[in-house]
């Protein structure tokens, strides 16, 4: 069997059969334990190359042809893929104790297996159509059925399809500048065309304004799940870019550009993080200013581009699962999640609360949690270059901190002699409590992640060269 | 790995208790099993002698070319007083609980006893990395002790700004270093840029809430006397032991007296208040206020053996304070060796207090300190609202007062042998110049009515009117921000939303453009 069918195919099947024959309960039990297993399996078998179990030898091929298109994943794909499919049977495991409708793991299985072959299709430009794929796929993840969709959600779905003709047309113009490099303006137009696709594609700032506006139309958990797959494959779809072309990774211009656009990012967003009154909106901005800091990692010059890129991937997956989850459970009692609606909500929510705490301190690199040692990665970085860059980056943190003092505040406010509650589930409190001490593992042995990411600089092999 | 030993019996005892609460709650022997660990931790930090200066290091963080510094502990001359007044400050909070057994229990002595853990390896963390990971968890603790103690809105807005700031302190600690790398050095104390020694005292400030002058401690909390003398002497040691690795050459900048006036004046005023509170748990967020300024104030002035001076006195005259809930006359009188413990005066716990170089602020330290060492004496020496030793059984009345002696034979034992530098004459005169003052102050207290103690109900926990004048106009910066933001917010996220991006995007392409050759 070959790569592509077990890793974009079959889940891209389960999903299919999820959303019209299985009952709901089940769905995210079985969409979980695919996802768990897609992962093992890409952590124990090594793509394209033989494996002897006793007698018999397993060889999984790496690539297959479709419509003319030819789809490969490379044993250096392998921890990628264990690391994308684990972290979402986290979500799909979560999807129960969250309460979001059914559809979800369906949907959210095609999603990836798409997102997938983003990174396996040959032409690799062919990775902008499948991202949009998904894109349209998530808006039913986003809007109920009968229901109207929101401002957001049309403009999450405006960007992300103006982003597909920049990039195609970017890539036909570099394979044209690859051919004759002194044409200058030619240069500049490739790259402010592919600036332009992958300013909309990641949501770099002003385009990101639709996530806050999801977090506030749309159910947090499937936007948490859409804030965590589009930007983890389009970081890996535009390392891929950087890769691929030696004048982008070469040229000073467009690594400082990409550097202000993940300081702007970081800085804005934590700015505006601080002024919310909304716990959801504030999640939005949180995952803005975490992908800013991813932005600000892919621009750096130094040979640690690939690790520093991961580390900060992996801890955001886990981040942003619990935080979703922990304000699916607190919307059902406060539904607009506003400053009003949740006041004193920690004494009737604490696992709740204490879960969303722990993930937004984590994002604000708060040190002992799983945010601390990748931004501790991220200022080694910077040290090399303006310590401007470093204030700003400081700034933003800081107004994450900001949001997060205001956001407890509220939570702690109860009135005088209010008794401590529990009205968390059994299954919603296990699954709280499990990230959360995932969430201190990564940030206390960050190296437990080093048999993951140690391969993966292979997988971009002119990066940080 | 001793340093590991040390910590682990704290940390195993604690968790032995807390399986023992669980499993068999009525088990009458939890208390010997908490004394017994922390009085076995305080021994082995005694072994520590045998082979100083050592080292423990965690397993490296990888990968290690992106990880540079990993998690190291060292004990030494700086961290070896600090570590003994911890592990001494646990027993002695365990011993003298059988006096407050009616609000104590296992989960308490084990927090007590993690507490300890935390603190003994923030003291000995030797790089800014492993302080900030302790110092995080002894922030998280702090919050989630304090959250579920105290009731009402507004005593949990002072938590929560409280670890805010703390936060905020831990942030500037990684400023100082992000300086400290930018400039060519490494994340460790040892080579720390002189540029960052000044942040390195700003973050020690924040965190004790001297610069700018705050209390981050809400005073109105149920866990005041066992666990919460804990919580507040150790999280403020865990602190301070950031000044001893200040490097001396960076206090030459020009902010160093600016620095300087906001400390006096802190331990001036948190002086005061402690002189004036009604009681020593009252009093005590200005005690660790006060203290704290002034081993801010020595490090500042050159004089990291000042800080660690300073440091312990907080710690071990405090807590001898704070502990003694139990009234007998002899043992209130042993608690006036505080006093000299705080009066700097040859081959005292402060001798080498003043070693750097004051200049025009020694008089106002002086005031200081003797406003401290009054305060300690009238502390002592008052019989209100503590119940007799005589009425507690029979063995507390043995055990009890060998938790306070503990404490107080660490102070005389620490001032002739705890450190390099410690067991001199130091500054005599400007000693002999506080104990006079302290000596007018004690006979004043009775006479002067403005000397006397207020009443519990008017101290107040926020800072006095200046300073919230000061806040208040951060707070009108912060609004002028957030309407600036909150209206491109809306503009950007209103009907012609798309429109402003696209003109934004044009004007963000046009910047960059410029830069391009």
């Amino acid at each position: 069997m070959s790569a592509p069918i077990i890793w974009i195919a079959i889940p891209f099947a389960v999903g299919f059969f999820l959303l019209f024959f299985l009952h709901k309960r089940l769905s995210p039990l079985i969409g979980g334990a695919v996802a768990a297993i897609l992962s093992l399996t890409a952590l124990i078998f090594p793509i394209d190359t033989a494996l002897l179990l006793g007698a018999i030898s397993i060889k999984i091929s790496a690539s297959i042809q479709f419509f003319g298109r030819s789809f490969a994943l490379n044993t250096a794909d392998g921890p990628l893929i264990a690391i994308v499919y684990g972290l979402a049977a986290l979500w799909f495991f979560g999807t129960e104790t969250s309460g979001t409708a059914n559809r979800f793991v369906a949907l959210g299985l095609m999603i990836v297996s798409l997102l997938t072959a983003s990174i396996a299709v040959e032409p690799f430009l062919f990775a902008a159509l499948l991202l949009d794929m998904a894109a349209i796929l998530a808006i039913p993840l986003l809007v109920p059925i009968y229901q109207k969709p929101g401002r957001g959600i049309i403009r999450f779905l405006t960007y992300q399809t103006l982003a597909m003709p920049f990039i195609l047309f970017s890539g036909w113009m570099l394979a044209g500048v690859e051919s004759s490099p002194g044409a200058i303006s030619a240069t500049v137009q490739a790259g402010t065309i592919l600036g332009l696709g992958f300013a909309f594609l990641v949501g770099i700032f002003p385009f990101y304004n639709w996530i806050p506006m999801l977090m506030e139309e749309a159910a947090p958990y499937a936007s948490g799940f859409l804030l965590w797959a589009l930007p983890t494959f389009t970081v890996i779809f535009a390392l891929g870019f950087l890769d691929r072309y030696v004048w982008l990774r070469t040229s000073p211009q467009l690594s400082n550009a990409i550097q202000y656009a993940g300081i702007f990012m970081v800085a804005s967003g934590g700015l505006f993080a601080s002024q919310q009154k909304h716990i959801g909106r504030i999640m939005g901005y949180a995952a803005i200013t975490e992908t800013g800091l991813l932005v600000l990692a892919m621009g750096g010059r130094s040979a640690e581009i690939v690790n520093t890129v991961f580390l900060l991937l992996i801890p955001r997956g886990l981040e942003l699962a619990v935080w979703a989850l922990a304000l699916s459970i607190l919307k059902r009692r406060a539904y607009s999640l506003r400053f009003g609606e949740v006041k004193g909500l920690a004494r009737k929510y604490p696992i709740a609360v204490s879960a969303l705490i722990l993930a937004h301190l984590s994002m604000t690199g708060f040190p002992l949690l799983a945010g601390f040692p990748p931004r501790l990665a991220l200022w080694q970085e910077l040290a090399g270059q303006p310590i401007y860059m470093s204030f700003w980056v400081f700034f933003g943190l800081l107004g994450l901190l900001v949001a997060l003092a205001r956001t407890l505040a509220v939570f702690v406010m109860a009135e005088e002699n209010t008794g401590w509650a529990w009205n968390e589930t059994w299954a919603q409190s296990v699954m709280l409590g499990l990230g959360a001490l995932g969430l201190f593992v990564l940030g206390i042995f960050p190296q437990i992640l080093q048999p993951l990411i140690v391969n993966l600089p292979a997988l971009f092999n002119h990066l940080g060269l | 790995m001793l340093i590991l030993v040390s910590g682990l019996l704290l940390f195993l005892t604690a968790l032995a208790l807390i399986v023992l609460q669980v499993t068999q709650p009525n088990a009458r022997y939890a208390w010997l099993v908490a004394v017994g660990g922390a009085m076995l931790a305080l021994l082995s930090v005694f072994f520590w002698l045998v082979q100083m200066p050592f080292e423990f290091m965690l397993p490296a963080w990888k990968p290690a070319s992106v990880f540079l510094n990993p998690i190291l502990f060292q004990a030494d001359q700086t961290s070896f007083p600090f570590a003994l007044s911890i592990t001494a400050l646990t027993l002695t909070i365990l011993l003298t609980a059988i006096t407050r057994s009616a609000l104590t229990n296992s989960f308490t002595w084990a927090g007590t006893l993690a507490l300890g853990g935390i603190g003994l390896f923030s003291v000995t963390a030797n790089n800014p990395l492993t302080l900030l990971l302790m110092w995080g968890a002894l922030d998280l603790t702090e919050l989630l002790t304090q959250l579920q103690a105290v009731n009402g809105a507004a005593n949990n807005e002072k938590v929560v700004i409280s670890f805010s700031t703390r936060a905020l302190g831990s942030g500037l600690l990684l400023w100082a270093n992000i300086l400290s790398i930018a400039q060519g050095n490494t994340f460790d104390f040892q080579s720390i840029a002189p540029s960052s020694g000044l942040y390195l005292v700003a973050a020690a400030g924040l965190r004790l809430g001297v610069l700018p002058l705050h209390l981050p401690y809400a005073a109105e909390s149920t866990v005041r006397r066992g666990m919460g003398t804990a919580l507040r002497l150790i999280s403020a040691v865990s602190s301070l032991v950031l000044l001893a690795h200040v490097p001396v050459e960076s206090l030459t900048s020009t902010l160093t007296p600016f620095l300087l006036t906001l400390a006096v004046i802190a331990a001036l005023y948190g002086g005061w208040m402690w002189l004036r509170a009604p009681d020593e748990l009252t009093g005590r967020p200005y005690w660790i206020v006060s203290l704290a300024a002034l081993s801010i104030t020595s490090a500042l002035s050159g004089s990291p053996l000042g800080a660690i001076a300073w440091s312990n006195a907080l710690i071990l005259v405090g807590a001898t304070l704070f502990l003694a809930s139990v009234q007998q006359v002899w043992l209130n009188r042993a608690l006036l060796v505080g006093v000299w413990s705080l009066s700097t005066l040859p081959f005292s716990l402060t001798a080498s207090a003043w070693a750097g170089s004051l200049g025009f602020f020694l008089p106002f330290v002086i005031a200081a300190q003797a406003l401290l060492m009054a305060g300690v004496t009238r502390h002592a020496l008052r019989s209100s609202g503590r119940t007799a030793l005589d009425s507690q059984p029979g063995w507390a009345n043995k055990v009890y007062p060998a938790g306070i002696i503990l404490l107080i034979t660490f102070q005389v034992l620490l001032g002739f042998w705890g450190w390099d530098g410690a067991r001199q004459v130091g500054a005599w005169l400007p000693a002999l110049l506080a104990s006079l003052l302290t000596f007018g102050l004690i006979w004043a207290t009775p006479r002067l009515r403005i000397l006397n103690p207020v009443r519990a109900h008017w101290v107040s926990n926020s800072a006095d009117s200046g300073l919230a004048t000061f806040y208040s106009g951060l707070w009108i910066v912060y609004r002028a921000v957030g309407n600036v933001s909150q209206a491109i917010i809306t503009t950007l996220e209103g009907e012609g939303g798309m429109m402003w991006t696209l003109l934004f995007l044009a004007l963000f392409i046009l910047l960059l453009t410029q830069g391009i050759p």
